[in-house]
């Protein structure tokens, strides 16, 4: 009874890649199957350097001492778990050429691909979030 | 209540344990039990919620100081 879950992340501040990899790993966790669209600041997310910094939205630098407090996971542990129960993270490549990336720039084992591969996963998906 | 495993998740908050009782259970047999213990208040909904999703039976919960005890069985 495995079902899909698309997931569209565009926006790449800390607390976006929380709710973005949060759901992810508690639906991979429940069995289902996984993929992400990382797209415009969604890459971010996914940036072999920004991904281990993420900013706080501004205003919102307090809620630092918060989440230390509530030990909540730092961003490259929860990619890790989400990789590992293998969900499937998919950059977007015209987003990528606009702002000049290259696949060697995001974490290992990412697809790239453009809207139509998210969109062949997500045309049967039980659930599609956009973050 | 014969659990095989008992799985430490105190002081993860969400989706940790969660993440954490998956792989737990992974790697039990069908029948046996396994039991957690997690201090995520967030986990008195999902814990059910996940083994209900997952198809495993919350056979037992109870709370102790500010522990949260599940013992859920595999399917």
């Amino acid at each position: 009874m495995s079902k899909r879950v698309a997931i569209i992340a565009s926006n790449g501040g800390l607390f976006d890649a929380y709710k973005v990899f949060n759901i992810a790993t508690a639906a991979a966790a429940t069995d289902q199957e996984v993929a992400i669209f990382f797209t415009f600041e969604g890459l971010n997310l996914i940036h072999k350097e920004a991904y281990q910094q993420l900013p706080m939205p501004e205003g919102k630098e307090h809620y630092a001492e918060g989440f230390q407090k509530a030990n909540i996971p730092a961003i490259p542990e929860l990619v890790e778990m989400a990789q590992d129960m293998g969900v499937k993270f998919i950059g977007c490549q015209m987003t990528m050429d606009a702002l000049g990336l290259e696949k060697a720039d995001l974490l290992d084992g990412i697809e790239v691909g453009g809207a139509v591969t998210f969109l062949d996963f997500a045309k049967d998906a039980d659930v599609t979030l956009t973050f | 209540m014969d659990a095989v495993k008992v799985l430490d998740a105190k002081g993860l908050a969400c989706p940790m344990p969660i993440v954490k009782t998956k792989k737990a259970m992974d790697e039990l047999e069908s029948g046996q039990i396994l039991e957690i213990h997690t201090t995520d208040k967030g986990a008195l909904n999902d814990l059910p919620a996940w083994a209900k999703s997952s198809g495993h039976e919350v056979v037992k919960q109870e709370e102790e100081n500010e522990v949260i005890k599940f013992w859920i069985k595999k399917a």
